[in-house]
């Protein structure tokens, strides 16, 4: 016989001996930082919660007393209050705009392409890079936005500067930023949509605000709720713009949850209290998770 | 002779040519005010970005005059001089192109390798490590950020290269991409080259790898773009001004800076924040398509 094939079937043993054991080499590359410096934090930070430590000595255990002081940290409560606040200015003129913006581009009309990379723009540079253009385009005194309100007889806006505005001038920023991750999600699913579901609207004669209704929307709602969990959470954690742009100021009206815990573990050394604050974060933004995951099933 | 009316093109009335023009773009009469409300919104988008460059460009007396001046009208780098010769700026560039650099480089070459495993190989607690990847996606940095630094500190990196490089490699982003591309990958190809005996790492090596152009891309510009403008972390990781990388050390920009006025700041601080967002804008606007891919996957920020 020239040549041998062979001929035995399958078997679990022979199963077995095709488990590649290089994988374990593949993968060990990359899960070896993952594991060190992304998971353990994570369970060291469970346990600092339950401690007390501050920069000298061990960390000592002090159960649930975290926790219950930090149910009672009027501090606690601003911060989550201030983030509660960015959510509800943020999130709706995110995915509204987003979603205008995407349909705008989407019909592509002429100079479309330029369009889009100028709503997109702006979500690739750096938090240092929002931060200082808009305390700039936002200065009280030479700020280009209030030159423009002093022309039309509107007094000049302490956007950052006083406790009424500092959080609203810093979403303005946050707006600016994140529209574009919303922007992008929404083009890429309109493209999606099937055409002829378009096509047979039209046929119906439906008009073009008809069709976006009762046609774009309801396909839409996928992403509509993906974009509306991720700028939930990007709410929730906001810091680099509020750190670069007011350092939480004046007096807390613009501080966050995160900008809380790092205050508290870097400006008091309380890393035991940090560590409770940021499980309570956590617990938020997995609920906000788990309920996007159900509400999708549910459809 | 009638061949040659046929050839001789007969001006064409204006409003024919623009119904034409309209027709190339399925628009109407009636769509003109909202393409053009559409055209100005965009532009006041980018309003910003053009007064940040503006602004960099002015001499300190000409950063705020009573016309607004939104192309300067004398032109001068002297702000850009000045930021290299009065910080430390240099340094904190080069700073950031080597800690991204390491980091980039090692995230996506060990994602490449755990996505291809994860796609093509089969080995006990392979659905558990992707489930513990995916997993990981809920619980943002920010939440671990502290222990992570204390832990940093224990291992006495604070301060260093080490300190900025390492905690940032383990971006299952990376891991995302490629394994979604594996995923498809046609099969043929790797059983012709194991009939030939290859080992998987060969095969990996020098069939799909060099296949993976796109992911490549994709994966590296994403990752290059999120550690660029990464900013809690080193925030945290260091404190030596020599150690700082761009976007922290430009973050203490404030307009009252030393001994400069108000207004010097302000076109100063520009001139910093035009040279930091010059290498993500770049990247982005000629790797559009990788770079939109490459965030569909993840659809996340670092």
């Amino acid at each position: 016989m020239a040549i041998t094939v062979p001929t035995e079937l399958p078997t679990r043993r022979s199963d077995q001996s095709q488990i590649d054991w290089v994988a374990y080499l593949f993968v060990a590359f990359f899960t070896l930082p993952f594991l060190l410096f992304n998971i353990l934090p994570i369970l060291f930070g469970a346990y600092l919660s339950f401690t007390k430590w501050g920069i000298f000595g061990a960390p000592k255990w002090i159960g649930w007393q975290n926790y219950i002081d930090a149910f009672q940290d009027e501090f606690v409560y601003i911060a989550f209050r201030n983030v509660l606040l960015y959510a509800l200015i943020i999130v709706p003129s995110v995915v509204v705009l987003g979603l205008s913006f995407a349909i705008y581009v989407n019909q592509r009309w002429p100079l479309a392409g330029l369009v889009r990379v100028l709503f997109f723009s702006p979500y690739v540079v750096s938090a240092t890079v929002i931060g200082l253009v808009w305390v700039w385009i936002l200065d009280t005194q030479f700020g280009i936005v209030n030159s423009y309100l002093k022309a039309v007889g509107i007094g000049a806006i302490p956007w950052l500067t006083s406790m009424n505005w500092s959080l609203i001038g810093v979403s303005i920023a946050s707006v600016w930023w994140d529209l574009g991750l919303a922007f992008i999600l929404f083009l890429a699913a309109l493209q999606d949509v099937p055409k002829d579901l378009y096509d047979a609207a039209e046929v119906d004669g439906a008009s073009l605000w008809q069709r976006l209704w009762f046609v774009t929307l309801p396909q839409l709602r996928p992403v509509i709720s993906m974009v509306i969990t991720l700028q939930l959470i990007a709410s929730l954690r906001i810091f680099s713009q509020v750190y670069v742009m007011t350092n939480g100021g004046p007096a807390s009206s613009s501080s966050s949850v995160i900008y809380y815990i790092y205050s508290t573990a870097i400006n008091r050394q309380l890393f035991g209290y940090s560590a409770a604050v940021s499980m309570m974060l956590f617990v938020v933004i997995l609920v906000v998770t788990m309920a996007q995951r159900f509400l999708i099933r549910e459809r | 002779m009638a061949a040659d009316t046929v050839l001789a093109p007969e001006p064409l009335p204006l409003a024919r040519r623009a119904n034409r023009w309209l027709r190339r773009y399925n628009m109407q009469i009636a769509d003109i005010p909202v393409w053009l409300l559409g055209l100005a919104f965009a532009l006041l988008w980018a309003m910003p970005f053009v007064w940040m460059i503006s602004t960099s460009l002015k001499y300190p007396e000409d950063v705020m005059t009573v016309d607004i001046e939104w192309f300067p009208r004398r032109v001068t780098f002297g702000n850009y001089a000045k930021m290299f010769t009065d910080y430390p700026v240099l340094r904190w560039a080069l700073n950031s192109l080597i800690v991204v650099t390491a980091s980039t480089a090692m995230c996506v070459g060990f994602g490449a390798l755990a996505g291809y495993a994860l796609a093509r190989m089969r080995f006990p607690g392979s659905g558990l490590l992707f489930l513990l990847y995916v997993a990981s996606l809920m619980v943002p940095i920010e939440v671990y950020i502290v222990p992570l630094l204390l832990a940093v500190t224990k291992l006495g990196w604070t301060d260093t290269y080490a300190a900025l490089i390492f905690p940032t490699v383990g971006n299952v982003l990376s891991v995302f991409i490629f394994r979604q591309f594996f995923l498809n990958f046609p099969k043929d190809l790797e059983d012709a080259a194991k009939m030939d005996g290859a080992s998987h790492l060969r095969i990996f090596w020098t069939i799909a790898l060099p296949m993976a152009r796109a992911p490549l891309i994709a994966a590296t510009v994403i990752i290059f773009t999120l550690n660029w403008n990464n900013f809690l972390w080193p925030l945290l990781a260091t404190f030596s001004e020599e150690m700082k990388v761009l976007p922290v050390g430009l973050a203490a920009f404030t307009p009252v800076l030393g001994t400069h006025t108000q207004l010097e700041g302000f076109a100063l601080s520009m001139a910093g924040v035009t040279l930091l967002s010059m290498p993500s804008v770049l990247l982005f606007y000629f790797l559009q398509r990788y770079f939109i891919q490459g965030i569909a996957s993840g659809a996340v920020r670092g």
